[in-house]
């Protein structure tokens, strides 16, 4: 029974850690301008973070190693810092981007000024950090990230036409430079570098062994699995509500708008709830990442498990990380705009830290009877060809759209 | 965004950015496919604040959402009325041009009513249908300039 609930708590945790501002933002406008076309892009993003966590997840519980130790190994001090930079960039971004969408959500729940909540936001997750234990907190925002389940409903609320719906799941190309940037960005947003850091650190923080690779395959799986549902369903109830009135969801606000057409302020309360905790968990994850990566290079000691005591420069850089964060959300910027940069850089840098992932994964010497089998070795490669095809596209059609806007 | 605060510094410099660009390239004309694209983002603000106020209506919403989102969207409706309003349009698509200035103008007051009264059930209605009529006169606009139905 206690194995059963730790699975079900690493699902959820990893469920939890899936959806953040960069999916709601993405998946919405994907299916206010495509309908339900995009919904194989999803999917295809959906399966690669399952590959790659997967991967992750085994490294860290049979060799102890998380992904920067393992980068550094790999590609040396050289390269591993270009890979360290890129990601830290893309992560401070991300977390400004997730620190904006908290404050926005708040604003909507309680309308006061956007900084406050940015501040009182930043002061929350401090104190969640502080408060509770590394476990609880992948619990408590994972848990309630389940409120976003309200989508699906809403999805079934709406009775699409399902022979659609279906058809979106047919892999699909055009020509359209504006479809083709939303490919990537759908893509991508799933892919979130940051997501797999923190969780290939978080087995690290809860003392995995070889023991938990059946627990670590069903978190890729089914954990991944529910939040690209939940992704999914983004893209239906908006392709449903908003493509056919020509709506252009550019704010946070308008993401929820489908759940209070269906269930009125019940949804929209689930909904907003639901973005919160996501976003906010995100917010959590994304920091997190910077600081492990970070210290993981360096060598320092890292781990919240440690404590600020035994892990002082982890712990200070993550406050530093969170300070840059506030910085930049106060700047002014819209922190949508924020989202589609940091999706769109992050998969630009992603092959940097895939790559030695996927190397070592497969390295017997390290791996032994662990290492990648035949399928985990075709699909790593095979989604390696599409993020190095991705990165290779994603700033250009960011530039030649005028990031998305057409 | 809604909840963004832009900096009057920040503001300032990127206007003078823009409208320094404008002389050095020396067209500073509204297109046919600008006022196109200004257009349709009025509609597709219409068609939000339409969702919205029958979220009012109904009394299925919370008001500060509906508040912060018509805050949000009204603004977005003001920045094109002034941007439609300050460009200068090619003399074929003038009268466009100014139903446009026109239709934003409208919406935002409409969003503006929204913001202030959240609660109310029946003006939610009344701006929900305004909110319609408005999308539809933004709608003919698009027709009008590409000679495709919006």
């Amino acid at each position: 029974m206690k194995s059963i609930l730790k699975i079900a708590l690493g699902i959820i945790a990893a469920l939890g850690g899936f959806l953040d501002i960069g999916d709601l933002v993405f998946n919405t406008q994907a299916g206010a301008l495509y309908r339900y076309d995009l919904l194989w892009a999803v999917v295809l993003g959906t399966i690669g973070i399952g590959v790659y966590a997967e991967m992750c997840g085994r490294v860290a519980a049979v060799t102890g190693r998380p992904v920067f130790d393992t980068i550094r190994m790999r590609l040396g001090f050289g390269m591993g810092l270009v890979a360290l930079i890129a990601s830290t960039f893309v992560n401070v971004l991300t977390v400004a981007a997730e620190l904006g969408g908290l404050a926005i959500v708040l604003t909507l729940l309680f309308d006061a000024a956007f900084s406050l909540f940015v501040v009182l936001a930043a002061i929350g997750l401090v104190i969640a950090v502080a408060l509770l234990p590394f476990g609880g907190i992948e619990r408590i925002f994972g848990y309630c990230g389940l409120l976003m389940l309200v989508f699906v409903a809403t999805a079934i609320h709406q009775h699409p036409d399902w022979s659609t719906v279906a058809h979106g799941f047919v892999p699909s190309l055009s020509g359209s430079k504006l479809y083709l940037y939303f490919v990537v960005g759908v893509f991508a947003a799933a892919l979130m570098p940051y997501e797999v850091h923190f969780y290939s650190s978080g087995a690290i923080e809860e003392g995995w062994t070889e023991e938990n690779l059946k627990e670590n395959r069903l978190n890729a799986i089914v954990g991944y699995g529910l939040g690209g549902v939940l992704a999914c369903a983004l893209v239906v109830v908006s392709g449903y509500l908003f493509h056919p009135l020509g709506v252009e969801p550019g704010d946070l606000g308008t993401v929820a708008l489908p759940a209070q057409g269906a269930f009125g302020e019940t949804g929209l309360l689930l909904a907003l709830g639901g973005m919160m905790f996501c976003v906010g968990g995100a917010a959590i994850d994304s920091s997190f990442s910077a600081s492990y990566n970070l210290a993981q290079f360096l060598g320092w000691e890292w781990g919240r498990y440690r404590g600020p005591e035994k892990a002082p420069r982890f712990t200070v850089s993550w406050l530093v990380f969170l300070l840059l964060a506030i910085a930049i959300v106060l700047t002014g910027i819209n922190p949508v705009e924020i989202t589609e940069y940091s999706v769109v850089f992050a998969v630009v840098a992603l092959p940097l830290t895939y790559l030695p992932i996927m190397l070592l994964a497969g390295d017997r010497s390290f791996m032994g009877e662990h290492a990648n089998g035949r399928i985990s070795t075709t699909l790593g490669w095979v989604y390696f060809a599409i993020i190095v095809v991705l990165a290779v596209a994603a700033i250009p059609l960011l530039l030649m759209t005028n990031g998305g806007g057409g | 965004m809604g909840t963004r605060r832009r900096r009057p510094g920040v503001t300032a410099v990127v206007v003078a950015l823009g409208v320094s660009l404008l002389f050095a390239s020396g067209c500073g004309d509204l297109s046919r496919d600008e006022l196109n694209r200004g257009a349709e983002s009025l509609s597709a603000l219409a068609a939000q604040g339409e969702l919205i106020a029958n979220g009012v209506a109904r009394d299925a919403t919370k008001s500060t959402y509906a508040r912060v989102m018509a805050k949000t969207l009204g603004g977005e409706a003001e920045h094109e009325a002034e941007k439609l309003a300050d460009a200068e349009p090619s003399p074929e698509v003038r009268k466009e041009r100014n139903a446009a200035v026109q239709i934003a103008g409208e919406l935002a007051d409409l969003f503006s009513e929204l913001q202030t009264f959240p609660g109310d059930e029946r003006r939610g209605a009344l701006v929900e249908k305004q909110m319609g009529e408005v999308k539809e006169q933004a709608d003919a606009v698009v027709e009008r300039l590409t000679g495709e139905e919006a």
